[in-house]
Parts: C-alpha cells; sequence; structure tokens
C-alpha cells in the first residue's frame, strides 16, 4: 500500500497548523456539549469535518484523529448515562461492576483530554502526531494514494485453476 | 499497516476491559454504614424494651416455646456465613400472625405466627427471611432514610417511642423482600432445613390472605407481587446432595402449650 509524502514542519503554513489545532479545541467544546446526551457531540463533530475537508491533508489529518478518538470516548459516556438512568429508573444495585465502568470512562476520559491538548499543540508547530490506534487509522485512510478511477474499469483475466 | 492498526486496536480494548475489571474489583462500600453495629445492637436493645412494654406486644413466658425457638435460631446462626449480628428471638403473646425485626439482630415472633406454623421448619423459614432483613440491613436503612441517622442516635426518649411504632408496623419494598427470600433460601438449605418450606408457608398465607390477624405481618405487605415471590422460592434448587435433617421438636406437643 503506498502513501502520499508527508510534509515537513516548515512547509505546513501558519493559518493550516492553525486549523489543525482548532479541530481538537472544537471536538473538546462539542464534547462538553454532549455530556448530557453524549451523541450530539458526534454530530456536531461530523459536521465539523466535513465543513474543514477540503483545508489539506494536514487539517483532515488531525480532525479525523480527533473525531475517530471522541467516538469510543462518547459511546462510553453515552453507556454510562444510560446504565445510571436504568439503575435509578429500576431500582438496581449500584454494583462494583458499574463503579468500575465509571472508573474505567472517567480513565478514557482523561487519556483523551490528555492526547487532545498534546495533539493541539503538536498540530500548531507543524508536527504529526500520532494516538494510539486512531492516528494510524487517521493517517491511513487520509494519506493512503486511492486507486484512480479507471482502473476499476473491467479488466479480462484467464480463468483460475 | 493494517496488522499494526489491529494490534493498537487489540492493545487499547485489553487495557481499558482490564481497567474496567480491576477497578470492579475494588471493593465499594454498597450498605450504609453510617450506623456502626455497636450503636445498632444499643438501639436495637432500647427498642426491644420499649415494644415489649405495649401490651400489644408482652413477652411470652413459656421455656417449651423460648428453647425450641432457640433451637431453631441457633441452627440457622451456626449456618450463617458470616454475620456482624448476635441474634436475639422474642417470643411475644398475641393472636395475630406476625413476626418482625428490630435493629441490632432482634426477631420478634408472635405465639399466633407459633400457632400458625404446621412444622418448626415453616417457623424457621420465616425466621430464616427475617435474617434475611437483618443481615441486609433493610430495617437500618430504612429508618436512616425516613428520620436521617442525627434523629434516629439522638437518643431521645420520644423519639425511641416514634421508632418502636415505626418497626412493629414495618413494610418492605419488593426488591428487599425478594432479598430476604433469596438469603431465607439459601440459609435454610445451609442448614439442611427443605428450602422450598418458604414456598408452601407462602401459599398458606396467600390462601388465607384476608385473615384478619396476619394484617400486620410484613413478610405480606407486598401483596400484588405475591404469587411471583413463591414462584421464586418453589425455583430454587437445592445443591444434589441436599439433604433435610428434621428438627428434633415435638411440634404439636410445643404448640399445646400456647
Ligand atoms: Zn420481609
Amino acid at each position: 500500500m503506498e502513501y502520499h509524502p508527508l510534509p515537513q514542519p516548515d512547509e505546513i503554513e501558519v493559518r493550516v497548523r492553525e486549523d489543525a489545532m482548532g479541530a481538537y479545541f472544537m471536538m473538546f467544546a462539542t464534547t462538553a456539549m454532549g455530556l448530557p446526551l453524549p451523541i450530539l457531540n458526534l454530530v456536531a463533530a461530523v459536521i465539523y469535518y466535513y465543513v474543514n475537508r477540503d483545508k489539506g491533508k494536514f487539517v483532515q489529518f488531525h480532525t479525523l484523529q480527533s473525531l475517530y478518538s471522541q467516538i469510543p470516548v462518547t459511546l462510553l459516556n453515552s453507556g454510562l448515562v444510560a446504565w445510571t438512568i436504568v439503575n435509578f429508573v429500576k431500582d438496581f444495585d449500584f454494583t462494583g461492576f458499574y463503579w468500575g465502568y465509571l472508573v474505567m470512562c472517567a480513565c478514557a476520559g482523561l487519556i483523551y483530554f490528555i492526547f487532545s491538548i498534546v495533539g493541539a499543540v503538536k498540530a500548531r508547530k507543524g508536527i504529526f502526531y500520532y494516538f494510539v490506534f486512531f492516528g494510524k487509522v487517521a493517517y491511513h485512510q487520509v494519506y493512503r494514494i486511492r486507486p484512480k478511477y479507471g482502473t476499476s474499469a473491467p479488466e479480462n483475466r484467464p480463468p483460475s485453476y | 499497516m493494517r496488522r499494526s492498526i489491529l494490534k493498537d486496536l487489540l492493545i487499547l480494548l485489553g487495557v481499558f476491559a482490564l481497567i474496567w475489571l480491576l477497578a470492579s474489583l475494588f471493593n465499594y462500600p454498597d450498605k450504609p454504614k453510617l450506623l456502626s453495629i455497636e450503636k445498632e445492637e444499643r438501639l436495637g436493645e432500647a427498642y426491644v424494651d420499649l415494644i415489649l412494654l405495649n401490651p400489644m406486644f408482652r413477652e411470652l413466658e413459656n421455656e417449651k416455646i423460648d428453647s425450641a425457638v432457640s433451637m431453631i435460631g441457633d441452627r440457622l446462626e451456626a449456618n450463617l456465613e458470616h454475620s456482624d449480628y448476635l441474634y436475639n428471638f422474642v417470643v411475644f403473646d398475641s393472636k395475630m400472625i406476625n413476626a418482625f425485626t428490630v435493629p441490632g439482630g432482634n426477631i420478634l415472633i408472635s405465639s399466633g405466627l407459633i400457632a400458625f406454623c404446621d412444622s418448626p421448619e415453616e417457623l424457621a423459614s420465616v425466621m430464616a427471611h427475617e435474617m434475611g432483613h437483618v443481615e441486609e440491613r433493610h430495617v437500618v436503612s430504612r429508618l436512616i432514610k425516613e428520620l436521617g441517622i442525627d434523629i434516629l442516635t439522638s437518643g431521645d426518649q420520644y423519639v425511641l417511642g416514634e421508632v418502636t411504632g415505626l418497626l412493629t408496623s414495618t413494610s418492605f419494598d419488593r426488591k428487599q423482600e425478594e432479598e430476604a427470600d433469596r438469603f431465607a433460601a439459601e440459609l435454610l438449605e445451609r442448614s439442611s432445613i427443605e428450602p422450598r418450606t418458604l414456598a408452601t408457608f407462602f401459599r398458606k398465607l396467600e390462601e388465607e390472605s384476608d385473615n384478619e390477624l396476619m394484617k400486620h405481618f410484613e413478610i405480606i405487605s407486598t401483596h400484588p407481587n405475591f404469587s411471583s415471590r413463591i414462584r421464586e422460592a418453589l425455583s430454587y434448587e437445592p445443591a444434589d446432595d441436599f439433604k433435610a435433617l428434621p428438627m428434633d421438636l415435638d411440634w404439636e406437643g410445643i404448640q399445646a402449650g400456647l
């Protein structure tokens, strides 16, 4: 699989760097906004991605990385909200399993927060900073060289044995 | 690249699953321990003394019955896995079919209930149910919820009187009843008493549910779901090697002395 070459920090315009940094902060704002109903912030984040799509691959990469890493945090939080409501409505016990989940959500939120800050600072400096997993996925999606249209045209091949 | 992404994902999932697991194992306090056991026992003693002063709950002086009840109680207590309480079973003289729990491990049983039970096992199943309320601290949590810890522990005579009034007419919510039933079934099994006796006893209660004598009995205060509790009690499956050990009591002889 081939990838587009990465630009070096001095090749990236300041305005582009600022847009990339903005992506992380934007995701923060939506996360905080979406806390009572965590799915909302995902919608906001996706809209933000589409608005900024044409600002170049560097911005796209950071926006996607931020968006992807937000998804599991949002899902975890949604689960927590749902679990809490169910417990209250049905008068279930708050088990160790529940508290463990809460701790896990808090850890995920904290890690997401720290990584996003670092990501934002690096983006401002024009540096690629890869989150575990999400960084690779975002890179793969943005910088992979996609096969050109036309190569998918019918192609004759000998029979397979 | 794909392999590397997959590896990252697995590591991430593993780390968070581990966090969840470890954090779940941590012992979270799930019961209100605001009231220490010692304090609860002291309060409980005062409540029992006050309740027994009431002519409706006069203590029954009958050695035969006392020794039968403590024999059943000892058997159950000996099979508790762990308990902070020292149990005190008191039989009071009343035609009412009734049994209730007073904080500190005190369980009050009416002579009417003893007459109503066809076997010592039936009485044991009620006692085990009440012990469930004690161990799960249902009474204490309810009192704390209704009165607040400060009023409850104030030691004021008037409050004491009010609390005893509450105690003699306690009712629990459905969840607490189910917990107590479950606890009773398990304790009965460990004590070599057929755990499904509870279902038999419930059915008898249900048949006589119009009986005025049992209108204060907390065990049936959650009326609408009584049949589901019978079903639940019946569906309890004792271990394969379970063997009931009959109570060595002349039950009819004991009841004749009432
Ligand atoms: Zn009960």
